[in-house]
C-alpha cells in the first residue's frame, strides 16, 4: 500500500481503550439472578428474531437475520463450475463457506482479513450446513456461502447457521431440511440461552462454557455441535437439549420468512 | 576467524574429532509402512527423514511428464523446531527451494530414470534436527529410501560436506564449524565409479587447495558409502529372516 | 487427508463387524490400537514427544520463547499451535496441499489446550504486561492412518510433561529498566503441571454403534463423528461434531458418555508411563526412529 506522507500516521501498535476499562461491569452479570434484557435464566428464552430473504439482488439467494442486536447478512452464489478439479470431489458438489466479521461489528475494531479464529468459525458453519444440503445433486459444482456479521452481539455462529440455510433455500439449492442454530452460555449452574456479547464475555473464565447446536428440525438430527469449557457430561446433555428447544422456537419464524419469499417470487406484481 | 578455534594446536576439532573423521552415522530403512520407501539417518546431531513415493503416474498437470524418463520431484523441508531458533515455516522459503532443486539434480544423476518413462518419483526429505551438513544428511537418507522403494540406481549417492581450516581439509562439518563463514563444500558422489553427482561451494578458496579439498570430501563420501552399504545389507538380512519364517 | 477407497462389500463387512463388537483388526468398539510413546526425542526443543498409534505417527516439539503477553490477558503466557502436514505423510500434502488441514487442526488444538482449565497459564508469565513465555507447540505429521486428533493430543500432553522452561530472574538494569536473566543450569528449570491437560477422544458413528480410534478405512464407513476432549477427572472441555453427516440427539449423548469413559481411563496409564520413563533418567536407551 502506498504510504501517504502528508498524513500523520498513528503508532504502529495501538490498543483499544476498552481494555483499560475497570472490570466492574464483568461482575455485575454473574451476580444478577435474571438477565439484563429481562429474559429469564435457565429458560428457552431466545431473543426475538427478524428474518428476511432475498435482499441482495446480484446473489442467487440471500438472507438477513436480526436477533436482538446481532445482525447478519448472507448471500449464496452458485451452483457453478468447481474451481478445484480433484477427482475425489467429482461425484458430489463442494460447499464453500466464508464468514467474516465486519471491522465495525465488535467493540474492538477487527481486520478485514479473517483471523484464524474466524476461519475456525467458518469451518464450524460449513460442518453444520453440509449435512443439510443435497450435495450429491450437484456433481462437479461448487456452492459458495458468504456470511457477513454486521453487528456481533453474541451467538454469531448460531445465527450465521440459520441465516446461511435460509439463503441456501432462497437460492433454490436442494436441501433435506433447513438448518437452525442456537447457542447457549453456561454460567455457573444456570444457563443463558442465546447469549448477548456481554453475557458471552462476562464472568470468571474457569466456570464458563458455551455450546452451539445446529439442528435439522423436521428430521430431528443434530448437524453441528461445538462445546467449549469445563462441564460435566449431564450438563452437556442438558445444554444440548435446551439448545434444541431454542432451535424449535426459531423454526416457525424461519418457515414464515421462507414462505413469504416464495410468495413474493411467485407473484412479483402483487407485492 | 575470531573467537572460535576450529582446529586446536594438537590438530583436533571442536568436538574432539580429527580433521578427516566423520560423525557417528546411524541409519534405518523402512521406518514407515505407508510410503513406498522410507529411511531415517542420524549423522551426529543432524537427523533426517526421507520418504519416497513412486514411481507412479504424473500428478498435477500432464504436461510435466517426460516421454523418455521419469520426473523426479523433491521437496526439502525442515521441522519448525529443528533449529535452535524456531523457524516460522517448514518449507517454501528460498533456502528450502534451493535445497529441493539440488536434491532433484543429484537424484536425476543417480536414479535410472529412463526405466520409467511418463512417470514420477517423489522424494520428500525432512530435517528433524539440524546440526550442520543438512544437504548431505538428506542425500544419504534419500538414497536409502530410494533403495527401500526398490528403484534402481546407478550406485549409492553419498554426500558429505568439507571445509578448509588452516591449510587442512576438514570433513563433515557441524553447525558451529559451518557458521564460521569459512569455505564449505558439499559433494555428492557415486563412489563406485567416482562420478560426482553434485558439487557446490560457498566462499572463496585458493585454486591450489581445491584438489585437496575435493579429495578429502571424496574419501569421506566413500567411507559413508561403506556405512550405507552396511545398513542396506543389514536391513535385507533382517527382512529376509522375517520372510523366511 | 489421505483418501482410502472402500468398496460397498468392504463397507458392509466393516459395519457388520462393528455391530458385533468385532472390528477388522480384532479390536472391540472401545479399544485403542497399540500405542508407542517416547519423550525427549529432539534435543533442539524444550520438550518433545513422538506417538505412534497403529500406523499413525506424530512428532510434537515444544519451544519456549519469551514474548509479550496478549493485551487481553496481561498476566498470562500463551500457547501457539502449528501443525505441519508434511509431504512425508502423503504426497497430497506437498507444497501448500497440507496447509488447509494444518490450520484446521491447529485451530481446534488451540481451543482445546489454550485455556486456564487445562494449563496454568499464569505460571508462564514473567512480568505482567511486559514478558511472558510463549510455548510454540509444533506438531509434525509423519504418517496418517486415522484418528489424528487423539494421537496429537496424547503427544502434546507427553511433550508438555517433558517440557522444561529455564528459570528467569528479573534484575534492575542500569538505566532503570528490568533485565531478564536466564538460568544457565539445565536442571534449574520450571516444569508444567499437566494434570489437567485433556486428551481428545474421537468417536466415529458406524451403523448404529460408535467406535473409538477409527482407522482410515473405518472412517470412510462413518457418516459423522464426535470429538470429545476429556480431563483426568472426567469433565468434558470441548466437543466438536466432525465429518460430513449429522447425528441423532440420542446418539450424541451416548457418544459423549463413551468418550468420557474412554478418555478418563486414558489418563492414568499415560501419566504412569511418562513418570516411569522419566524415572529411568539417563539410563534410558533412546530409541527414536532407529528402533
Amino acid at each position: 500500500m502506498p504510504v501517504d506522507t502528508k498524513r500523520v500516521r498513528g503508532p504502529e501498535e495501538s490498543q483499544s481503550p476498552l481494555l483499560f476499562l475497570p472490570s466492574i461491569a464483568k461482575k455485575s452479570v454473574a451476580a444478577e439472578r435474571g438477565r439484563q434484557d429481562g429474559r429469564r435464566r435457565g429458560q428457552a428464552d431466545v431473543r426475538p428474531v427478524f428474518a428476511r430473504c432475498g435482499l441482495v439482488s446480484q446473489a442467487k439467494g440471500s438472507a438477513y437475520i436480526e436477533a436482538g442486536n446481532t445482525k447478519l447478512i448472507c448471500s449464496v452464489f452458485g451452483p457453478r463450475e468447481a474451481e478445484r478439479k480433484d477427482e475425489a470431489g467429482a461425484s458430489s458438489g463442494r460447499l464453500l463457506c466464508d464468514l467474516r466479521f465486519a471491522p465495525f461489528s465488535c467493540p474492538n475494531r477487527g481486520a478485514w482479513i479473517p483471523s484464524s479464529e474466524d476461519k475456525d468459525t467458518a469451518q464450524g458453519l460449513l460442518e453444520a450446513l453440509r449435512p443439510g444440503v443435497r450435495l450429491h445433486r450437484y456433481p462437479r459444482a461448487q456452492i459458495e456461502v458468504n456470511v457477513l456479521v454486521l453487528e456481533n452481539d453474541g451467538s454469531a455462529l448460531a445465527h450465521a447457521i440459520t441465516c446461511a440455510s435460509m439463503a441456501l433455500a432462497d437460492a433454490g439449492i436442494e436441501m433435506y431440511d433447513v438448518v437452525l442454530g442456537c447457542s447457549l452460555r453456561l454460567d455457573g449452574n444456570s444457563f443463558l440461552l442465546d447469549p448477548t456479547l456481554q453475557e458471552e464475555t462476562a464472568g470468571e473464565p474457569g466456570a464458563q462454557g458455551s455450546v452451539t447446536v445446529a439442528l435439522l428440525p423436521s428430521l430431528n438430527q443434530v448437524s453441528g455441535l461445538q462445546a467449549d469449557g469445563d462441564m460435566r457430561e449431564d450438563t452437556l446433555a442438558e445444554a444440548v437439549r435446551a439448545c434444541m428447544e431454542g432451535c424449535h422456537k426459531l423454526y416457525p419464524v424461519i418457515q414464515r420468512a421462507l414462505l413469504r419469499a416464495v410468495h413474493k417470487r411467485a407473484s412479483p406484481s402483487e407485492s | 576467524m575470531a573467537g572460535l578455534e576450529l582446529l586446536s594446536d594438537q590438530g583436533y576439532r571442536l568436538d574432539g574429532r580429527k580433521p578427516s573423521e566423520l560423525r557417528k552415522v546411524q541409519a534405518r530403512m523402512g521406518v514407515f509402512t505407508q510410503a513406498d520407501g522410507s529411511a531415517y539417518i542420524e549423522q551426529g546431531n543432524t537427523k533426517a527423514l526421507a520418504v519416497v513415493y513412486g514411481p507412479h503416474e504424473v500428478r498435477g498437470s500432464r504436461s510435466k511428464a517426460l516421454h523418455d524418463r521419469a520426473v523426479i520431484n523433491c521437496q526439502y523441508s525442515m521441522a519448525t523446531f529443528s533449529t535452535a531458533e524456531r523457524k516460522r515455516r517448514p518449507h517454501g522459503d528460498r533456502k528450502s527451494s534451493e535445497m529441493s532443486l539440488h536434491l532433484k539434480q543429484t537424484f536425476e544423476a543417480a536414479v535410472l530414470t529412463s526405466l520409467y518413462p511418463r512417470s514420477q518419483i517423489d522424494i520428500f526429505v525432512k530435517i528433524l534436527q539440524s546440526d550442520g551438513g543438512n544437504y548431505s544428511a538428506c542425500v544419504n537418507a534419500a538414497t536409502l529410501a530410494v533403495i527401500d522403494a526398490g528403484i534402481p540406481m546407478r550406485d549409492y549417492v553419498c554426500a558429505c560436506s568439507a571445509g578448509f581450516v588452516e591449510n587442512t581439509a576438514v570433513v563433515d562439518l557441524c553447525h558451529a564449524e559451518e557458521s564460521g563463514g569459512g569455505t564449505v563444500m558439499s559433494l555428492a558422489l557415486l563412489p563406485r565409479g567416482g562420478q560426482v553427482a553434485l558439487v557446490q561451494m560457498d566462499a572463496r578458496l585458493h585454486q591450489d587447495h581445491l584438489d585437496a579439498l575435493m579429495e578429502a570430501a571424496m574419501t569421506a563420501c566413500r567411507s559413508l558409502g561403506q556405512v550405507l552399504d552396511g545398513v542396506v545389507r543389514q536391513h535385507l538380512q533382517e527382512v529376509s529372516v522375517l520372510t523366511a519364517e | 487427508m489421505a483418501a482410502v477407497q472402500v468398496c460397498e462389500a468392504e463397507k458392509v463387512y466393516i459395519m457388520h463387524g462393528v455391530r458385533d463388537d468385532l472390528r477388522v483388526d480384532g479390536r472391540g468398539c472401545e479399544d485403542y490400537r497399540h500405542m508407542e510413546i517416547e519423550t525427549d526425542v529432539v534435543s533442539n526443543t524444550d520438550g518433545s514427544a513422538r506417538v505412534k498409534l497403529g500406523y499413525t505417527d506424530v512428532l510434537v516439539g515444544i519451544k519456549a520463547e519469551i514474548g509479550k503477553p496478549k493485551p487481553a490477558a496481561p498476566d498470562e503466557g500463551y500457547l501457539e499451535f502449528f501443525v505441519d502436514c508434511s509431504a512425508n505423510a502423503t504426497p497430497e500434502f506437498e507444497g501448500r496441499g497440507g496447509e488447509e488441514l494444518g490450520s484446521e487442526l491447529s485451530c481446534t488444538l488451540y481451543k482445546v489446550f489454550n485455556n486456564v482449565n487445562s494449563l496454568e497459564l499464569r505460571a508462564l508469565c514473567i512480568a505482567p504486561r511486559e514478558h511472558c513465555w510463549v510455548l510454540y507447540v509444533d506438531v509434525l505429521l509423519l504418517q496418517c492412518d486415522g484418528n489424528l486428533f487423539d494421537a496429537i493430543s496424547i503427544a502434546i500432553k507427553a511433550a508438555l510433561f517433558n517440557t522444561r522452561i529455564p528459570k528467569v530472574t528479573i534484575t534492575e538494569g542500569e538505566e532503570g529498566g528490568a533485565e531478564l536473566e536466564l538460568s544457565d543450569d539445565p536442571y534449574d528449570c520450571v516444569r508444567l503441571n499437566v494434570e489437567n491437560v485433556p486428551c481428545i477422544v474421537t468417536l466415529c458413528k458406524i451403523g448404529h454403534r460408535h467406535v473409538v480410534d477409527a482407522t482410515l478405512q473405518e472412517k470412510a464407513c462413518s457418516v459423522a463423528g464426535l470429538l470429545v476432549s476429556v480431563t483426568h477427572k472426567g469433565t468434558i472441555t470441548c466437543v466438536r461434531k466432525v465429518g460430513g453427516g449429522s447425528l441423532e440427539p440420542e446418539s450424541i449423548f451416548e457418544m459423549t458418555e463413551t468418550g468420557k469413559r474412554v478418555g478418563k481411563a486414558l489418563h492414568a496409564p499415560l501419566m504412569k508411563l511418562l513418570r516411569d520413563e522419566e524415572a529411568q533418567g539417563k539410563q534410558r536407551q533412546k530409541v527414536g526412529f532407529l528402533g
